[in-house]
């Protein structure tokens, strides 16, 4: 037995002592970004060129083609960009919905993404902020009904303030260090 | 003088239903008592037809296989004596196969070498659980909340996610780099 222990005692001393120091840190590259992260980011850049230059060409639809393709892509599961360049796509095909005279389509994509936003961020509240356009896109549609356009300009101006008011409590968040 | 019987896988082969010759009687009769008698321990004689030293050989292959196998009346109850008499304290004689337990306790080397193994095994975890390093590795430096990144997005430019995604990816790319250990 006591030989045991006295292997057991060598081999922890031999192991300790030769040891070499870690001089490198071993972590894969996804402990901060991850490629995963950076291919989706990538087709989601090459998705927004394309539907720049399809609005440059005037090609509206398949600019919204295009825009719409993001909203599908696949990213890490937990990543906080996935969230925000899906909002920040909603917002511009909303925009570009409603240039199209789809408002409806327009408002059911920021509903949408309203929804399945799980925290607040400068996106929602461009969402909120686009969602305001809405309504006053509605209001001018709806110019035959004054009580419908008092109802859509109070809408209007209540998606502006949810707006402004995510983008204060978020600069005061980022101003105290959060 | 030779026959065909005499070169029994060479010779040619007898029809199924012929009768068997006076000659191949006699031959079988006289490998039969062979395979019985080294069957029962007895040694074969050593002028022995290569031939039939390969037909006792299969013989005693077959034999073996189906495990019916059992030592002799005489040696089995020598066993049996012996183990009752070193049950009850006695001691067996030198020329006994049975081996007292008390002998097989001793037999400690197996016993030590899975000691020494678990022992290293042991050694090996407590010195990756003692192991630290002396001062932190820093960790790749976490990416910014886009949040942090965009800032306030404007009304004017609420539509221009065009080139927001060009300033989320630059900022990516750039702490993906990091983390990979390159200069951009």
């Amino acid at each position: 037995m006591k030989y045991l222990v006295l292997l057991l005692v060598i081999s922890i001393a031999a192991c300790k002592g030769d040891s070499p120091k870690p001089t490198t840190h071993t972590a894969e590259p996804t402990e901060a970004v991850g490629k995963d992260l950076m291919i989706a980011l990538s087709k989601a850049k090459n998705f927004h060129h394309k539907a720049r230059v399809y609005m440059s060409d005037g090609k509206t639809a398949e600019a919204i083609a295009a825009v719409r393709e993001i909203l599908s892509l696949q990213f890490p599961a937990g990543a906080p960009e996935a969230e925000d360049v899906r909002n920040d796509a909603r917002a511009l095909l909303a925009k570009l919905l409603v240039g199209q005279g789809q408002v409806e389509e327009a408002m059911r994509i920021v509903q949408e993404g309203l929804a399945q936003s799980q925290r607040e961020s400068f996106f929602v509240a461009n969402l909120y902020t686009v969602k305001g356009e809405i309504h006053e896109a509605r209001a001018a549609q709806l110019a035959s009904d004054p009580q419908k356009v008092v109802e859509e300009k109070h809408a209007a101006i209540e998606a502006y303030d949810k707006s402004n008011a995510i983008d204060e409590k978020l600069q005061q968040e980022l101003m105290r260090g959060k | 003088m030779a026959t065909d019987d005499d070169d029994i896988l060479t010779g040619p082969v007898p029809a199924p239903e012929a009768e068997a010759s006076p000659s191949e009687r006699m031959r079988a009769k006289a490998f039969a008592e062979l395979v019985d008698k080294t069957l029962a321990g007895r040694t074969p004689p050593p002028a022995l037809s290569a031939d039939d030293r390969a037909l006792l050989e299969v013989a005693t292959v077959i034999r073996a296989a189906s495990g019916n196998v059992e030592l002799p009346a005489a040696k089995r109850s020598a066993l049996v004596e012996d183990a009752l008499r070193q049950a009850i304290g006695g001691t067996a004689p030198a020329t006994s196969g049975v081996v007292p337990i008390s002998r097989a306790r001793r037999r400690w080397v197996p016993w030590a070498i899975s000691g020494a193994s678990t022992a290293v095994a042991v050694a090996a975890v407590l010195v990756l659980w003692l192991r630290t390093p002396s001062s932190p590795t820093p960790l790749p430096p976490q990416a910014r909340s886009l949040d942090a990144l965009i800032g306030p997005i404007d009304r004017e430019h609420a539509a221009d996610a065009a080139s927001r995604i060009d300033t989320i990816f630059a900022d990516r790319l750039d702490s993906y780099r990091e983390s990979l250990g390159r200069a951009p």
